[in-house]
């Protein structure tokens, strides 16, 4: 673990002692290397599938991949933010780029947190950071608002959970996680339980998000800078899923009916905010909702809590946090050059930049979970399993693989096809950098095909 | 290991090679040269087709079939994904004839884009597509087969939509997707059924584990997955849009490739089908329904690509019928013998389009037989193939379908629509050889005609040998599975002929009506209904994206996201606590001789109550 963990913090020395000139280049290359050694963690296995170096961290196979992905995403960050950050003083520049190590730090801790407290106050850290890039370097007024939106859904869902987890703490003595699964809740049909039950998984649902507590993240996505956006679609929304996963071994017998409305719930999710996605103008709320209709269906995987379900889950999860991050980043790149955000006005960009199509194209093939990527596979299984929950959910689940699809290439034609307005008087070419950032993206994902046991979970 | 198996396996997995080798050139980055197209993809196609000979020939002489896996590629608790190739007889015969039309689709296309700068992305996609189609073919698992099914979709999306420029192409590209993704629906829902049910998606398990389980369900989707992918009534309408791409993407999408992946689907898993009247009824139905109601389309459309488009989906109502008959070999044959006029038809047109400066309409040709003769003779040929003349191609599978209907003791509705539409082809058919062929030219005077390409002529006169001879070739080889009934009376052994000749009669009966004013106005609304596609798309295509738009707008968006969930949550939060904090807000104000006077009459207050 400190093998990560030790480079990971030697990262601040870097960006603040690193000559200006020198910054980017630097802590790119540093960030790309904690990121390549933290893929050894897939090496790392046991029989109890437990790792644990020490007494407070461990991994198991459902941590690693979302701590690799977490490694990973931050070289890419740095990549993704260094045009718009590059005007600014340098000091200001650092101060960003440290932003965005400390959460991968708090990322990393939370992933690897061996007790649910440690993980719950990971979980909660990670909300400064993220809440100062998105004020402090969103470009909009309302920035602030939807500051506001993201800190208080999200602590109105999770100050619940610090008392259920204080009080599972008092009743049982031990909240680590090697225990968790023998606990035996006693009277699991009281109030007071089932309130206890709706407190450990709210903080997760708000985070996921599930529909109709999601209204944060649109604004906290279109008002964020592009590392923002990209480090909330990939690994933030993550967290909520792999706490829940992770709670739910412990809410044990009540689950079984106290989920009925909430997978229902994530479920005409799906259809609902894929129909907004149909609607949408502008360019990061689309990509947007559509994290939101994906992460419905992760939640229903979760809470239907069979091997198939999570298994589903957690592949979706990582193919969903590289697929969706790369459409932010591409957002991004039409961005900076038409300065909108507006469909409209960013069309037939494939005339002028075919490669970022070509890079459009497939990013838009993954969002619409074309097989055999791991998005599929994810989908699929999920699929698979509420249908076996109850048949009748092929015809939301259906539905909304054919809204994605709508609207994956929807966003694809608009942008990329027809023909090029005339708007357009001077537009930079693409960069080696944005080419690179979606490599990095996009080669992962294709490569996660052909060995897909290393986002398997428990089940492989 | 045995020679033969070594041989045949070696070879099977050689095509896949071979296919994948320009891909991977086209990798480098060097620029590819501007004839790789040539010397790289159509030559390895040409190479895989002569290589996919050897397991026919061993097929032919030994009967030899084959399963190869290869790969554990994953597994959850006890459900495992192989990569698992089939190579039984419908995938052995199947391949060749793919990669054969292919091979003079991808000659004819080197000539017909010859002026596009992006030549070499149109044939790499081209090869993906025939890459995508040879997956779903030799697949012996769900998962692999769904690979290649949603492949095609997607590389259709890109050949459609090639020239993208036009909003047309874009259209009719999404059209494509979208129909397609209502089908895999289906697929999706069969896949989960089978998961759940015989724990397998490899083919044969599945086959073994189903045997007493009601299986209605799963057939339904993929009789559902099978309309949408081979556009059956009700998810036709992007088959004749698909017309948008450049001619060869419709000759290869309509005759080997795509559309017959649905029939083929349920050809390949037709044993869980047998015994299930339900599926067969259903399959029988809407067979017959697409066969006509895409047969009465035709007859009036005046663009040559769209009555050779709708013919296909006539045929590929034949198909479907054919497997509701409880023939799935016959419905196979069909698939083959199509496959070489279908491509035969689409490059004839292309050509003719092209030599008649981009000109499309039927009504503005016409002598091209004496203009290009190689061209509209092998149009004739086409099109007397696709009618069901006796000893073409089409004769073979045809016959035989309408023999096995007529004798089969089914839905005589099915049986008449079925008739009607076979006479339709031959009404069709003719208006397309008279209009184009035949007559005195009607269009521009200063059109460059010129057939005399090898370009055109070669893989014109391979296509037109196909359509001549395959249909016996592959009679005379394959053993039928089913036995078919070989005696009839002389009237129903010979109905699928005499109503062609029907069709072929009334169809001349009214091309001479052409040239009289016989009535002053014809029959509008039974040309409107025929012309106007059925008014299908003009009722669905506006309905349904209509609603859901309005779903989304309305409801979605505005309703709900903007006004309920604001109003319940941070507005209702915020609007609650306000007054609450204004209240509190007011009374510190830093008046102080109010504070004080109040600090005064509560103290005085106070001691008044302890006093007493």
């Amino acid at each position: 673990m400190l093998k990560i963990l030790i480079p990971t913090f030697m990262l601040f020395p870097t960006i603040w002692l690193v000559p200006g000139k020198w910054l980017w280049t630097a802590t790119t290359a540093h960030s790309l290397v904690v990121a390549s050694a933290s893929l050894s963690w897939f090496k790392w296995c046991s029989e109890t599938g437990w790792v644990a170096p020490n007494l407070y961290l461990a991994l198991d196979p459902l941590s690693f991949p979302l701590a690799v992905l977490a490694c990973w995403l931050v070289p890419l960050m740095i990549i993704a933010s260094q045009n718009h950050v590059a005007h600014e003083p340098l000091t200001r520049q650092r101060t960003y780029i440290s932003l965005l190590v400390s959460l991968q730090v708090f990322l990393i801790l939370a992933f690897s947190a061996m007790d649910i407290l440690t993980f719950y106050v990971m979980f909660e850290a990670t909300l400064i950071p993220t809440l100062i890039i998105i004020t402090r370097w969103g470009s909009q007024t309302e920035r602030l608002s939807a500051g506001t939106y993201f800190m208080f859904y999200t602590l109105l869902g999770s100050l619940p959970l610090l008392v259920a987890l204080l009080y599972l703490l008092n009743d049982t003595g031990t909240l680590s996680m090697h225990t968790l699964q023998y606990i035996q809740m006693t009277n699991p049909d009281t109030l007071g339980t089932m309130l206890w039950w709706v407190a450990c998984l709210l903080a997760f649902l708000v985070k996921m998000p599930l529909y109709g507590v999601h209204l944060w993240l649109p604004k906290a996505h279109v008002e964020a800078p592009v590392a923002g956006s990209m480090v909330l679609a990939a690994v933030l929304l993550k967290l909520g899923g792999y706490g829940m996963m992770r709670m739910m071994v412990v809410l044990g017998p009540l689950t079984k009916e106290m989920a009925y409305p909430f997978i229902i719930l994530a479920l005409w999710g799906i259809i609902m905010t894929g129909s907004i996605c149909l609607r949408q103008t502008d360019l990061k709320s689309l990509i947007a909702y559509s994290s939101v209709s994906h992460m419905g269906l992760v939640a229903s995987g979760i809470l239907i809590q069979t091997p198939w379900g999570f298994t589903g889950a957690i592949i979706l999860m990582v193919a969903h946090g590289l697929a969706s991050s790369a459409l932010f980043c591409l957002a991004n790149t039409s961005y900076e050059r038409t300065h909108s955000r507006t469909m409209l006005l960013t069309r037939g960009l494939q005339m002028i930049l075919p490669l970022m199509a070509a890079w459009w194209f497939l990013a838009n093939l993954a969002n619409l979970a074309l097989p055999p990527l791991p998005n599929l596979m994810g989908e699929l299984m999920i699929i698979v399993s509420v249908f076996n929950w109850s048949s009748w959910t092929i015809l939301l689940t259906g539905l909304g693989t054919l809204i994605t699809a709508s609207y994956s290439l929807h966003l694809f034609l608009t942008t990329q096809r027809g023909p090029t307005p005339q708007h357009f008087i001077s537009m930079d070419p693409s960069h080696t950098r944005e080419h690179l950032l979606m490599a990095l993206h996009l080669i992962p994902l294709l490569l996660l095909v052909l060995k897909p046991e290393l986002m398997w979970g428990w089940c492989f | 290991m045995h020679t033969t198996t070594l041989a045949m396996n070696t070879s099977l997995l050689m095509i896949f090679a071979l296919l994948i080798f320009p891909l991977l050139t086209s990798l480098s980055p060097t620029p590819l040269h501007k004839t790789w197209a040539v010397t790289h993809v159509k030559t390895a196609v040409k190479m895989a087709f002569l290589v996919s000979l050897l397991p026919l020939f061993i097929f032919l002489n030994e009967g030899a079939e084959t399963i190869i896996s290869t790969w554990h590629w994953m597994n959850t608790l006890v459900f495992d994904i192989n990569l698992s190739f089939k190579f039984d007889h419908y995938s052995i015969i199947f391949t060749p004839i793919a990669l054969y039309v292919t091979w003079s689709i991808l000659e004819f296309a080197f000539w017909y884009m010859h002026a596009d700068p992006n030549i070499n992305r149109f044939f790499k996609y081209l090869l993906l597509f025939l890459i995508a189609m040879i997956t779903l073919v030799t697949a012996n698992n769900m998962f692999q087969l769904f690979i290649g099914w949603e492949g095609v979709g997607i590389m259709s999306f890109l050949l459609i939509g090639w020239w993208y420029g036009r909003a047309d192409a874009n259209t009719a590209a999404l059209q494509a997707v979208i129909y397609n993704r209502v089908g895999d629906i289906g697929l999706i829902l069969s896949m989960a059924w089978f998961m759940m049910n015989t724990n397998s998606w490899e083919i044969h398990q599945m086959f073994i584990n189903s045997q007493n389980l009601d299986l209605t369900l799963p057939l339904m989707g993929l009789i559902l997955a099978a309309t949408g992918k081979s556009a059956q009534f009700g998810l036709h309408p992007w088959l004749p849009s698909a017309m948008e791409g450049p001619t060869p993407v419709s000759a290869l999408l309509h005759s080997s490739t795509m559309v017959v992946a649905g029939i083929f689907l349920l050809i390949r898993l037709h044993p869980l089908m047998e015994n299930n009247q339900m599926a067969l009824t259903t399959c029988l139905c809407l067979g017959a329904l697409t066969t006509l109601f895409t047969a009465t389309c035709a007859l009036t459309q005046n663009d040559i690509k769209k009555i050779v488009a709708f013919s296909t989906s006539s045929q590929l109502g034949l198909m479907m019928v054919t497997i509701g008959l409880n023939q799935p070999q016959l419905a196979f044959l069909h698939i083959c013998t199509h496959a070489f006029f279908k491509a035969m038809l689409f490059l004839c047109s292309g050509s003719i389009i092209h030599s008649l400066n981009n000109e499309q309409d039927i009504r503005k040709m016409g002598g091209m037989h004496n203009l290009a003769p190689l061209t509209s003779s092998c149009l004739t040929i086409g099109s007397l193939a696709l009618t069901g003349t006796p000893f073409l191609a089409g004769f073979f599978s045809k016959d035989a379908i309408i023999e096995a209907m007529n004798t089969s003791h089914l839905n005589a509705w099915a049986l008449v629509l079925t008739l009607l539409a076979t006479s339709f082809t031959a009404v069709y058919s003719l208006r397309v050889v008279f209009f184009v062929s035949m007559g005195f030219p009607r269009f521009n005077t200063s059109s460059p005609i010129n057939e005399n390409n090898p370009l055109i002529i070669n893989p014109l006169k391979r296509l037109a040998w196909g359509s001549i001879i395959a249909g016996l070739l592959i009679t005379l080889n394959l053993l039928p599975s089913k036995t078919p009934i070989m005696t009839m009376p002389p009237l129903l052994k010979l109905s699928a002929l005499l109503v062609s000749i029907l069709g072929l009669l009334l169809a001349l009966e009214l091309a001479s009506l052409t040239s009289k004013t016989f009535k002053a106005l014809p029959n509008l609304p039974l040309h409107s209904f025929s012309n106007m596609l059925g008014f299908y798309p003009s009722i669905i295509h506006r309905l349904t994206p209509k609603l859901n738009l309005i779903l989304g707008q309305k409801i979605a968006t505005q309703m709900v996201d903007q006004t309920w969930f604001e109003k319940i949550g941070p507005k209702g939060v915020s609007s609650i606590n306000l007054p609450m904090i204004i209240t509190t807000n007011d009374v510190q104000k830093g008046m102080i001789k109010t504070y004080l006077t109040l600090f005064f009459l509560t103290l005085i207050l106070a001691l008044f109550i302890s006093i007493i």
